[in-house]
């Protein structure tokens, strides 16, 4: 076998790039629906005690080899002109918790007076996940509307959307008293990167259908339709997503050099194969044509994804048409990749990336159990290296942003700091707002081209931990520093506080290691996007439990 | 009480230090020895605002001592007592010689930061420091193996102490203006369709 180098993170992390990403067999959900599959699951409908209008509560119980998990699910009536996908909401048509275990009568109703209240409710560790959705008003009326009447929705309206419940936010890892990540990373099936967020969101799609099939059945008891089976599978559920989630790769180096270096791991595998089997062309050809329809329905309001998108689907006929003569040549995968490098956009090429991927299962997802990290290894400091090494390898690490020049008002017009009304990130203008000097340390480049210049004021062969010791305002940059010298994929390559930083480029690279489609950039800060949207139902690969068996 | 996550405790901790004055980094450093702390005494929050409180008071080690540290000489108390944090962080960056441990450092102020900074290191105090010890002098000797973080507790904290601490976290908060509320967050679009 050919060896193949692995595309280096100078072409991998940069923003635009990042900002084309799209998920891949890699990506969490997929692998938490693999696991699900391998190992069996069961899933039943412990509760579902809703009224005419759909209010009130339902549990699902998930039963894997070793333990139980449950979707806690209220309903609760909300005014339309309270409906935001915003953080600074307060109030949602459903909340949520992934809960350890069958929650008994008495824990509902813990769970009931503070899941609505989301941030301002208080949660324990039996609490696993915390998240809301909202309604997407007019699609779901339409939707209950039409099985009322026994009819099934308008499959391209409905198609178009994806989903009839958006999720605005999913917490974990200890938030708002919730259990910490610690507690369930030793168990094999919440171990992975966000399977836990991720196992709650595919329970919520589940009642997101169920909720419309109960009001529709409510409404006309005799002459109501359930929703079509391939249309329950062809929805997702729906997401906002906003700066909150921005930081998370910066302040996760080490995760996020093992997410990444896991995909690009398998692209190489992949284009090393020195042979494209009958199998994996027919593979390929259908989730190419699974792509191909899928960039049909995809809409978005955003002049610049729309234009990505026309292009993408260019690019997808391109690839069309050449496929049968690129996969004659020889190490036919590469060939097709240095294909889409040569003459693809960058959503183009991502877009092939995952693609490539998709046929080869046995070749690559043993690599998603890599990726996770033990971020321990990143908090300590080596201070017994020079002043004069460290400066070198900031120069090294960081040759990218040696031509940004931060005296320029452009490249240093934004700050990043936590709001005191939302205690959420914000990006803010720095000539333009007060609170600069309260900035977040996201500002990477600039400080580590700062921490190069102050150490290139001291003597070369002084300790690190001496510098450091008068001069602990570079602290958080040396320990960075270390960290992206011996982890390649956990710096973004590209300054993030410049005039011309979209972050819903970095959302977008997050989201797809989630499993993320139908991007919808509403703005430069904040997109919308669906999961789970064409992927097996949680009760298609989860054999459904007996009613009534234990759990 | 109000029970908090482990995360919680990290978070907050990370955030009041910052708020209190030390440094970014220096404030991730004490963010995680404040989980160490709170996963073995419920009076974490009591010494984390002792902390807060009192980080105008200590100051750091002057280079003079730190030769005489790694030198193995006898220490010399300055005139105010040791940053705990700083003091730790030299230890972890550039642990002293093996020759010069045991060591001994005078005049620590609220000690026990030191012994839950070097939790992760192969050292630690010879002998154990309560919560609240104000001032004391240290012996720092060498073990086998850092200490295994310890999962499944939870920091419990009164709310007195609570507020105290988000006191000193809302310091690295910056209220909202009319423009940041519209363009902070990601500009005014209708999001509610």
């Amino acid at each position: 076998m050919t060896a193949i180098a692995l595309r280096p993170p100078e072409v991998v992390m940069r923003l635009q790039r990042l900002g084309a990403a799209h998920p891949t067999r890699l990506s969490f959900l997929r692998q938490l629906i693999r696991r699900a599959t391998r190992e069996g699951w069961r899933v039943r409908k412990d509760r579902f005690d809703l009224d005419d209008h759909g209010f009130g509560h339902a549990v699902y119980a998930v039963e894997t080899p070793a333990r139980t998990y449950s979707l806690v699910a209220f309903s609760t009536p909300l005014d339309d002109e309270k409906r935001s996908d915003r953080v600074i909401a307060q109030a949602w048509d459903t909340s949520y918790v992934l809960y350890d275990g069958l929650p008994d009568v008495a824990e509902i109703a813990r769970l009931e007076a503070n899941a609505p209240l989301q941030e301002v409710g208080r949660f324990t560790s039996r609490e696993l996940v915390l998240a809301r959705a909202n309604k997407s008003v007019r699609l779901f009326e339409e939707v209950a509307s039409a099985l009322a009447q026994g009819q099934q929705p308008d499959e391209e309206q409905l198609l178009g959307v994806g989903y009839l419940l958006r999720t605005t936010a999913v917490y974990g890892n200890g938030k708002f008293g919730i259990a910490d990540r610690d507690e369930i990373a030793s168990r094999p099936e919440l171990s992975g990167s966000f399977q836990a967020e991720m196992l709650t969101v595919w329970l919520i799609r589940s009642f997101t259908l169920d909720l419309v099939d109960h009001i529709a059945h409510r409404r006309n008891p005799i002459g109501a339709a359930r929703l079509a089976p391939d249309l329950r599978r062809a929805l997702g559920v729906g997401n906002a997503t906003g700066l909150g989630m921005a930081p998370f790769l910066v302040r996760h180096p080490l995760l996020t050099h093992s997410w990444f270096l896991a995909r690009e791991t398998a692209l190489a595998r992949v284009r090393a194969e020195p042979h494209a089997g009958e199998m994996e062309r027919k593979a390929f050809l259908q989730a190419l044509t699974d792509l191909r329809r899928r960039v049909t329905r995809w809409y978005s309001d955003d002049s610049r994804q729309a234009a990505a998108t026309r292009l993408l689907a260019d690019n997808l006929d391109t690839l069309t048409e050449n496929l049968d003569q690129l996969l004659a040549k020889p190490h036919p995968w590469d060939a097709l990749y240095r294909f889409a490098e040569d003459r693809f956009s960058l959503e183009g090429q991502e877009a092939c990336v995952s693609l490539l991927l998709e046929p080869h299962g046995a070749l690559v997802d043993d690599l998603g159990d890599t990726m996770k990290a033990d971020e321990t290894p990143g908090h300590a400091i080596d201070g017994s290296v020079t002043c004069g090494s460290l400066r070198q390898a900031l120069l090294d690490s960081y040759s990218w942003a040696a031509s940004v020049d931060f005296d320029d008002p452009a490249a240093n017009a934004r700050f990043w700091y936590v709001s005191a009304e939302k205690l959420e990130p914000r990006l803010g203008e720095r000539f333009e707002e007060d609170g600069a000097e309260l900035e977040q340390p996201l500002a990477t480049a600039r400080d580590a081209l700062g921490l190069a210049a102050a150490l290139a004021q001291e003597p070369a062969s002084n300790r690190l931990a001496d510098f450091l010791l008068h001069r602990p305002q570079w602290r958080h940059a040396a320990r960075r520093a270390q960290i992206v010298a011996r982890f390649p994929y956990s710096e973004i390559h590209d300054n993030l506080i410049g005039a011309d930083l979209r972050p819903v480029d970095i959302l977008r690279a997050k989201l797809a290691f989630f499993g993320a489609r139908s991007f919808d950039p509403r703005s430069d800060r904040w997109l919308r996007i669906a999961l789970f949207s064409g992927e097996p139902l949680i009760e298609d690969v989860a054999t459904p439990a007996p009613a009534g068996a234990a759990a | 009480m109000i029970d908090l996550s482990l995360n919680e405790v990290e978070t907050l901790s990370a955030k009041a230090a910052r708020g209190a004055g030390f440094s970014w980094g220096l404030a991730e450093d004490i963010g995680r020895a404040a989980r160490q702390i709170a996963v073995e005494d419920e009076n974490w929050g009591s010494a984390m605002l002792s902390l807060v409180e009192n980080a105008q008071s200590f100051e750091a080690p002057a280079p003079d001592r730190t030769t005489r540290w790694r030198n193995g000489e006898a220490d010399v108390a300055a005139a105010r007592p040791l940053c705990p944090i700083r003091t730790a962080a030299l230890l972890l960056d550039d642990p002293p010689p093996a020759s010069a441990m045991p060591l001994t450092i005078l005049d620590v102020g609220l000690p026990v930061w030191l012994d839950a900074m070097l939790r992760r290191s192969n050292m630690r105090m010879a002998r154990p420091v309560g919560l609240m010890t104000p001032l004391a002098d240290v012996i720092i000797e060498g073990r086998a193996a850092a200490m295994q973080p310890i999962t499944g507790r939870r920091g419990a904290i009164d709310e007195r102490t609570l507020a105290a601490l988000n006191s000193f976290a809302a310091k690295t908060y910056v209220p909202e203006s009319e423009r940041s509320r519209v363009r902070g967050a990601g500009g005014g679009r209708v999001d509610d369709e």
